[in-house]
């Protein structure tokens, strides 16, 4: 077991434990910071996955950008409001959360199920792949590759993923200013 | 001079329907003259039936002795082959009966006017007077039995209704009662014997069946008794022959003297009158003493041809133990009313005697002489009443007004009442110069003719009459000494008590001084000792009735008279001792009459209880049996009903129900996957894609 | 090495939690962070199996794309759930079953 098993049994672990935690916790804004907690710790699980880009964009966009609009938006909506939604009335088993329970688990155990019969490791391709040293290695640097695909093969995409962001951002704005209701 | 006749006959029709119908108009006038106590009411009444006097005394002058008939009548319906008629008849019978209760009304009206000025009833007993003397008049002159029977029928209830005149008494209410009830039993046996002459004769006419050429007087000319297979009468029809066995001839007897028994309060349903006296005493003179009762005798005088010997005979018993019954009764009564009442019972059983023993025209003459003294006597109470009540209201005294033993002395304050009193009494007693003297004598002469010659058990219907004049006699002078004679009774009792008492005013007067004078004997006969030279004798006189015979129109009169003087001497000196019981109480013979010898007691014990028991019993039968079978039919029909809602409710009502509920509850379960909860919708999703993961994975 | 396969599981795990939320939770912005975890898990899925596409970057683009989307989609989400909580006073999505006027 070198070090990098090690690492992600650890970030497996961080990310699983605090997602549940995420799930299971009566206090909300405790959930938004073990939220971060669970992104950082698949930012690190991406970057064992050799997706250094990735995981720097994960760390940006997710928790710069989505965590703290959440939390933003948590907190500068007024005291009343953080009291009323920061309230969570409801306890991790009840008999209402039963049923929810329940699906997950099941739902965990088809996933489960489905993984360990696909066996993703000799899949058809994977295998190709590693025949055709069409993978990407520890120590190859992949962000200029996603540069020039992301402006050559993946182009269309990118502008069309950026006006919908910007349309995105534009209609948040629009919905979230004061006074008039949408 | 036929088309004369006829002209005066219409004439004479003519006025005898206004004398009937003048009383039923004031009737009508008075039922819709406002108020209840308005003295038009009374003046209507009279006028009406002074009219109603002078149009019968016309009538009667034309009529009477002529032997000529008037008989009118119009065809009414027709039932079957049988045609009905209405009509009025008049022959003497009819004509004297008609001025009889004319002559009576007219000063009970006059008297009704001062006696009843003070009642609240006014406008209502003057009504129903006149109601009663149109059904009088109109009973005596229709011509066939179903008028005849209608009117017994409006005599009887109008009876009833002046008997319970004054309704609110409970007395008066039980009087009317047992009255109407008596009467019925009478009118029962009239309308049997009724119906059974229609069957034999098939008409109704009282001419052709008890006229003079009569079907009867010809079937019993020629074989008293049975009816059958007639060969002379001007009205038979030859050929025709009408058959009736003896047993329903006697039947039909049986009917027309339940019926005369019931209206003259004869021996066994004679006990109706002397309770009858709760009426108003004007009330009691006119209907209970002078006409209505003699209504009864009218009706044997009217069908007198159908009856046989036998018949005959137990109408003479009948009538000749009522006598003398009811003169036993009234010997001690103290009642003033109940006295006359008794009185009556007791002269009505002489007439009905004096028919059966064949004294047609002195049964008559009686009933006639009667109804004057009998009227003028209750008159007479009627004055002695209404002052003892003046007396007991303006003293404020607990006294009962009718009682004589608180009488005594009135003839010091009311000596016109005295006289007429005494006048009235002597006649009844019989004494001559009285009219009562003609008539009772002619009886007692026949009765004894009568029974010559056939054992020594019909002397007794002498004897006993004979015996019955005594015991008048001794009651009337009881009656007249206690009311007149001697002092006050009162003041011994109540020493300080004032009178203001008289003989009242003109309307107490004429009436009395009217009837008195019809009372004495030169308005029936000139000669005072002979009834035979009466012309009312001479007027109903029918052959085959016996002639009279010259020993007993001597030892008779003289006998009876004689000892009647001695009767009355020792009554006077018994009474006019002013003891209130100068007889021994306890006496058995004392008791059997002061009760009235039982009769309303066995009448209760053996007739009303049973009946009234037997009433239950039916009554039982029908709430327990018929109403049972009945309820029984309607809880099978209900439980039915009830097992069918049942099945209704629960069967198909609970097949709809449960298809309604099981559509509700899908609709229910599926409703809620349309909350509008967004994670329900994202929880059912899942499930189905899970659902479809585990089917492929396991497939 | 790490296999794919661990990968895998751990993907399973963070997005059967974040379905759990998803389904359960009473408050959006719970509701908003299941569905990021979701998303974070179809991520690691895609990120993982870029490992063997060195070539065209495949699954790396797609995670990069799904990370922006993601971020657009809480934006417009937050403002929305924002405009709920002014017109209804709660943000529990089972109560909000009523269109506004």
């Amino acid at each position: 077991m070198n070090l990098a098993q090690v690492l992600f049994y650890l970030m497996a672990f961080i990310a699983t434990a605090s997602a549940v935690f995420v799930a299971a916790t009566k206090n909300l804004v405790r959930s938004i910071f073990m939220f971060f907690i669970t992104l950082f710790a698949l930012a690190g699980l991406y970057v064992l996955a050799l997706a250094d880009f990735v995981a720097i964009t994960q760390i940006v966009i997710y928790v710069g950008g989505i965590l703290v609009l959440i939390l933003f938006a948590f907190m500068l909506s007024g005291k009343e409001t953080l009291n009323t939604i920061g309230e969570l009335r409801s306890k991790f088993i009840s008999i209402n959360k039963l049923p929810a329970l329940l699906l997950a688990g099941l739902f965990l155990v088809v996933l489960l199920n489905m993984i360990f019969k696909l066996d993703a490791d000799n899949l058809g391709w994977v295998k190709k792949a590693q025949v055709t040293h069409n993978m990407i290695l520890p120590n190859s640097s992949m962000t200029e590759n996603i540069g020039i695909n992301l402006m050559t093969k993946y182009l269309l995409p990118f502008e069309a993923i950026s006006v919908l962001l910007m349309v995105a951002l534009v209609g948040a704005a629009h919905l979230s200013r004061k006074g008039r209701s949408a | 001079m036929n088309n004369f006749l006829q002209a005066i006959d219409t004439l004479t029709i003519k006025f005898t329907l206004a004398a009937v119908l003048l009383p039923l108009l004031a009737f009508l006038i008075n039922l819709v003259i406002p108020g209840k106590h308005n003295k038009i009411t009374g003046w209507v009444s009279t006028l009406a039936i002074l009219f109603s006097c002078v149009l019968s005394a016309t009538i009667f002058s034309k009529v009477w002795n002529t032997g000529h008939l008037v008989h009118q009548q119009f065809a009414w319906f027709t039932v079957g082959e049988t045609q009905a008629y209405v009509g009025v008849l008049l022959n003497n019978l009819s004509v004297l009966m008609l001025l009889l209760v004319n002559l009576i009304a007219l000063p009970v009206h006059i008297y009704s006017m001062a006696y009843m000025k003070d009642d609240a009833g006014y406008n209502r007993y003057f009504s129903f007077l006149s109601f009663f003397c149109f059904s009088m008049l109109a009973l005596v002159v229709v011509d066939n039995l179903v008028l005849f029977y209608i009117a017994w029928e409006l005599v009887g209830f109008s009876s009833y209704l002046l008997i319970g005149f004054w309704f609110s008494r409970h007395k008066a209410v039980q009087a009317n009662k047992k009255a109407f009830i008596m009467n019925r039993i009478g009118d029962i046996g009239l309308l049997t014997a009724i119906l059974i002459i229609y069957a034999t004769f098939h008409t109704f006419d009282i001419n052709i069946l008890f006229g003079d050429h009569s079907i009867i007087k010809a079937i019993t000319v020629y074989n008293r008794g049975e009816w059958y297979s007639p060969l002379t009468g001007s009205f038979t029809i030859p050929g025709v022959s009408y058959h009736l066995d003896d047993i329903w001839q006697f039947v039909a007897f049986i009917g027309i003297f339940l019926a005369v028994a019931a209206k003259s309060a004869q021996f066994p349903l004679h006990t109706w009158l002397p309770d009858a006296m709760e009426g108003p005493t004007s009330v009691s003179a006119l209907i209970h003493a002078a006409t209505m009762v003699a209504a009864g005798v009218f009706l044997l005088g009217r069908v007198y041809p159908m009856f046989n010997g036998i018949e005959l005979n137990i109408l003479a018993i009948v009538g000749c133990f009522t006598a003398f019954m009811a003169a036993t009764v009234a010997l001690t009564q103290n009642d003033l009313k109940r006295i006359l009442a008794y009185s009556t019972i007791s002269q009505l059983g002489y007439m009905v005697m004096a028919m059966g023993i064949g004294a047609y025209s002195s049964s008559l003459f009686h009933l006639v002489t009667h109804a004057f003294f009998k009227c003028l006597l209750f008159l007479v109470a009627g004055i002695v009443i209404h002052q003892m009540a003046h007396i007991r209201d303006d003293n404020k005294l607990d006294i009962d007004p009718q009682n004589i033993q608180n009488m005594g002395g009135l003839r010091k304050k009311m000596p016109l009442t005295f006289i007429a009193a005494l006048i009235g009494g002597l006649a009844l007693i019989g004494l001559p110069f009285t009219s009562g003297y003609l008539s009772k004598d002619g009886i007692l002469i026949q009765a004894f003719q009568w029974s010559q010659g056939k054992g020594w058990l019909f002397m007794l219907i002498p004897a006993f009459a004979i015996l019955t004049t005594w015991l008048t006699a001794f009651y009337v002078i009881r009656l007249i000494t206690k009311v007149f004679f001697g002092d006050l009774k009162l003041r011994e009792r109540f020493p300080n008590i004032k009178l203001h008492i008289g003989d009242g005013g003109w309307r107490y007067a004429v009436p009395l001084l009217f009837l008195a004078a019809g009372s004495l004997f030169p308005v029936f006969s000139f000669n005072p000792f002979s009834y035979e030279h009466s012309w009312l004798y001479h007027g109903m006189f029918q052959t085959g009735a016996t002639a009279g015979e010259g020993l007993f129109h001597v030892i008779v009169p003289v006998g009876v008279n004689i000892f009647s003087v001695l009767v009355i001497y020792a009554a006077y000196r018994i009474y006019a001792k002013q003891k209130t019981n100068p007889f021994s109480q306890t006496s058995m013979l004392y008791r059997l009459s002061a009760n009235e010898w039982y009769f309303d007691e066995i009448y209760k014990k053996y007739i009303v209880v049973p009946v009234l028991a037997m009433g239950r019993a039916t009554f039982r039968l029908d709430r327990r049996v018929i109403d049972g079978f009945i309820h029984s039919v309607a809880y099978a029909g209900m439980a039915l009903a009830k097992a069918a809602m049942w099945t209704d409710r629960y069967i198909i009502d609970g097949f709809l129900n449960l298809i309604v509920a099981v559509v509700q509850s899908i609709g229910n379960f599926a409703r809620r996957f349309q909350g509008g909860k967004v994670q329900y919708y994202i929880y059912s999703m899942l499930v189905v894609i899970l659902v479809i993961f585990i089917l492929t994975t396991l497939i | 090495m790490i296999s794919l396969t661990d990968f895998l599981v751990v993907s399973a795990v963070l997005f059967c939690v974040g379905l759990y939320m998803i389904v359960s939770k009473q408050n959006a912005i719970q509701v908003l962070i299941g569905i990021e975890l979701m998303l974070n898990g179809a991520i690691l899925n895609m990120v993982a199996f870029s490992k063997y596409d060195r070539i065209n970057n495949g699954g790396q683009m797609f995670a990069l794309f799904a990370i922006v989307l993601a971020a657009a989609t809480t934006a417009v989400a937050l403002a929305i759930i924002l405009n709920v909580y002014k017109q209804y006073k709660t943000i529990d999505p089972g109560s909000i079953n009523k269109l506004g006027d």
